[in-house]
């Protein structure tokens, strides 16, 4: 032997530190590239790395499905409750949606120059067989009017009847005492719009020698000027000459379907209307 | 063996842990071959499980090859002076151990990477040292039962060359 047997200790110790120094020499220079017995050594700890790594997932998993139940009535409750808040949420996101494509829809609407639009909702319905309006959340403080016509992406809906500071009413054109000046699309036709409660309107003063078909269109003829000119009020939904007189029976389909009014516009016409 | 342990330590205990704490069993092993086993083997072990650990903690190969052959070492040198078997001395040399293991850790990067990491020392490696210095008593027990398991002999100290 080199060394006597005392001195081993000391030898060992020496080689393996000197072994484990130019390691650390060669490797703070060479830092780019992995050693070979580096990667040998993370070679046969990865499939040790796999199996332990699955099985504590499934230790995990076992352990948080079926025996660290603590708090978990708490935690379900808590959840449900939040799920019910989301929900409530959610629908209040949805409505809000809704309500953006429907304000869009009706900004789209094209008014005379002179009119400023306002949005408004509907608050209330006045729906009795005869009289026919609503309530709207905007009034003089808005700068509305008596009289000021009021539409929706669908049509004509009506015109203010009642203005109070913040609320406002309107009377629907199918309301019985409703008169909108109104042309027959095809023929350029001139009539009067009346409304007739539950059976929608009636067109009037249309001449028996006219030639009326049911789906013609019913426009707004713009006289008056409170309805700007074109606007759709309806459709013909049918036509009777038999009866006695010089003008033919028209019976007018509203463009607007009144039991789902949530949102219309009023035309603010700069120009002062006493009608 | 050593390998299977350092995988085990890294990621097993860290169970238990949460991953806050590693538990270092490896150096705990390193002071039980200083402790207990012949120089040879034991030397050996160390620097194997030095090595590895450089591979799977991604350090600086060497580094904790360097500093367990050093434990070893001084493990060795404490057992030949003192009664190494009682309790309290492992679990205060463990404490120490892996104190000076952090240590050196820390002015290593600092001297090689002008890395400061003086902040873990409190921050890291004290809560280890003081887990792993706790723990190490059991599982000297272990890696006794182990020894004479796979031996299959005299659980008592290995005698040294």
């Amino acid at each position: 032997m080199m060394f006597p047997k005392k001195y081993w200790t000391i030898a060992i110790a020496a080689l393996l530190i000197l072994m484990a120094l130019i390691m650390i020499s060669y490797n703070v220079k060479q830092t780019s590239e992995t050693g070979f017995m580096r990667k040998l050594v993370l070679e046969t700890a990865w499939p040790l790395e796999s199996v332990k790594n699955r099985s504590i997932k499934a230790i995990k998993e076992n352990w948080n499905r079926y025996l660290f139940l603590i708090g978990l009535v708490e935690e379900n409750q808590r959840l449900k409750k939040k799920n019910d808040l989301l929900a409530s949420q959610l629908v209040q996101y949805q409505e809000g949606y809704w309500e953006a494509l429907r304000l869009q829809k009706m900004l789209k609407i094209k008014g005379p120059l002179n009119a400023t639009p306002v949005v408004a909702e509907v608050i209330d319905r006045e729906q009795s067989s005869v009289f026919k309006s609503i309530l709207i959340d905007k009034g003089t403080a808005h700068g509305l009017k008596v009289g000021f016509p009021v539409l929706n992406d669908q049509g004509i809906v009506g015109r203010i009847t009642e203005c109070s500071w913040h609320v406002s009413r309107v009377m629907l054109i199918v309301d019985e005492n409703s008169n909108v000046a109104a042309l027959l699309q095809g023929s350029r036709t001139h009539g009067v719009l009346q409304g007739a409660g539950a059976a929608g309107c009636r067109l009037k003063y249309i001449p028996k020698k006219e030639e009326v078909k049911i789906g013609d269109a019913v426009i707004s003829s713009g006289l008056g000027g409170v309805f700007p000119k074109g606007t759709i009020l309806g459709v013909v939904a049918s036509v009777d000459k038999k009866e006695g007189g010089l003008f033919q029976r028209i019976d007018v389909q509203p463009s607007v379907d009144f039991g789902k009014l949530e949102e219309i516009l009023v035309l603010v016409l700069q120009k002062d209307h006493n009608r | 063996m050593g390998l299977f342990l350092v995988v085990f330590q890294t990621s097993v205990l860290d169970l238990f842990f949460v991953g806050r704490i590693g538990v270092e069993l490896s150096l705990v092993l390193v002071i039980y071959a200083g402790f207990r086993m012949n120089v040879l083997h034991g030397a050996l072990l160390s620097f194997l499980l030095g090595f590895f650990l450089d591979c799977m903690m991604g350090s600086i190969s060497g580094l904790f090859t360097l500093l367990y052959v050093c434990i070893f070492f001084i493990s060795v040198l404490v057992s030949m002076r003192v009664y190494a078997e009682q309790m309290s001395l492992i679990m205060i040399f463990t404490f120490l151990c892996a104190i000076f293991e952090g240590l050196m850790i820390v002015l290593f990067y600092r001297v090689m990477y002008d890395i400061s990491m003086f902040g873990n020392i409190i921050r890291v490696f004290l809560p280890q040292a003081l887990v792993v210095s706790v723990l190490s008593p059991l599982f000297f027990r272990l890696f006794n039962f182990f020894e004479v398991l796979f031996r299959d002999g005299n659980p008592q100290s290995a005698k040294r060359s």
